[in-house]
């Protein structure tokens, strides 16, 4: 490697060029947080949640599991997602969507969520952690104002009995899924 | 005994006089480190506080201020962010 103590205006003009493609330093800040965050996932071990990357050749690719609050309906369930990272995360929010079949007033019948954190009101802060207890506090918490799902946003209203046997009725146990 | 120094070398640390949190909030690196695109910690990569007195490394938080999503708006508390002046 002695070219690299050749002139130092040489080796500097080499650095310059690596910074030089934007894409390639988002995609390298992109894996840098998404390691950081797994890293806290694995440390904390928060009871309720957990998210691990799909492969080790892709970090924008994970997987997630969320166990349904106590004291609501999806007390004793849990649900898998799946959270795509784009290449400039954290500065745009992930896309997060419920791979087990869910029946909530804000998730579609193909798991897609509407949840303000995951749309406009998006915060470069926010991780993994804090997406994953959001989705749980929203399972006891629906917004009913704007549904995704009518029907569950009028059965969690007015028939609460009818909610749990509509909810049940979809479940899917995580260890029945196909592995996506 | 008379001692004559021939040579010395001096040794310094710094770090970032903000201690409210140890890492950047949006890229979850130490303030003492860098931004995810800076090599060399310091003045090639400051922290920026604003006046709601949550910091960042600047570099992040620029970034973050030219996405849409952000609305002008500080990462942490949503009040418009506008450096503080001290």
């Amino acid at each position: 490697m002695e070219s690299q103590n050749a002139h130092p205006a040489a080796g500097y003009s080499s650095l310059k060029m690596q910074d030089a493609p934007a894409s390639a330093v988002d995609g390298h800040s992109v894996t840098k947080r998404l390691q950081s965050e797994l890293m806290q996932l694995m440390m904390s071990n928060v009871p309720g949640i957990s998210a691990f990357p799909v492969s080790d050749s892709n970090l924008c690719q994970w997987t997630g599991t969320i166990a349904g609050p106590e004291g609501t309906p999806y007390e004793g369930l849990t649900y898998k997602i799946s959270m795509t990272f784009p290449a400039n995360y954290p500065y745009r929010a992930p896309v997060i969507r419920f791979v087990s079949p869910m029946w909530h007033p804000n998730v579609d019948m193909s798991g897609n969520i509407c949840l303000d954190i995951l749309k406009e009101k998006w915060s470069a802060i926010y991780n993994v952690q804090t997406i994953l207890l959001s989705l749980q506090s929203l399972l006891g918490e629906p917004n009913n104002a704007s549904p995704l799902n009518a029907q569950a946003a009028d059965q969690w209203d007015n028939n609460k009995a009818e909610y749990k046997k509509s909810l049940m009725a979809h479940y899917k146990d995580i260890e029945e899924l196909a592995d996506e | 005994m008379k001692v004559t120094i021939d040579k010395w070398i001096g040794v310094s640390t710094w770090h970032w006089n903000h201690a409210q949190d140890e890492v950047c909030g949006i890229c979850r690196v130490a303030f003492d480190g860098t931004c995810p695109t800076c090599k060399y910690p310091g003045d090639d990569c400051p922290l920026i506080i604003g006046e709601c007195k949550h910091a960042f490394h600047m570099h992040c938080l620029l970034k973050w201020l030219t996405t849409e999503s952000s609305k002008g708006l500080c990462p942490m508390c949503r009040r418009r962010f506008k450096t503080a002046t001290e």
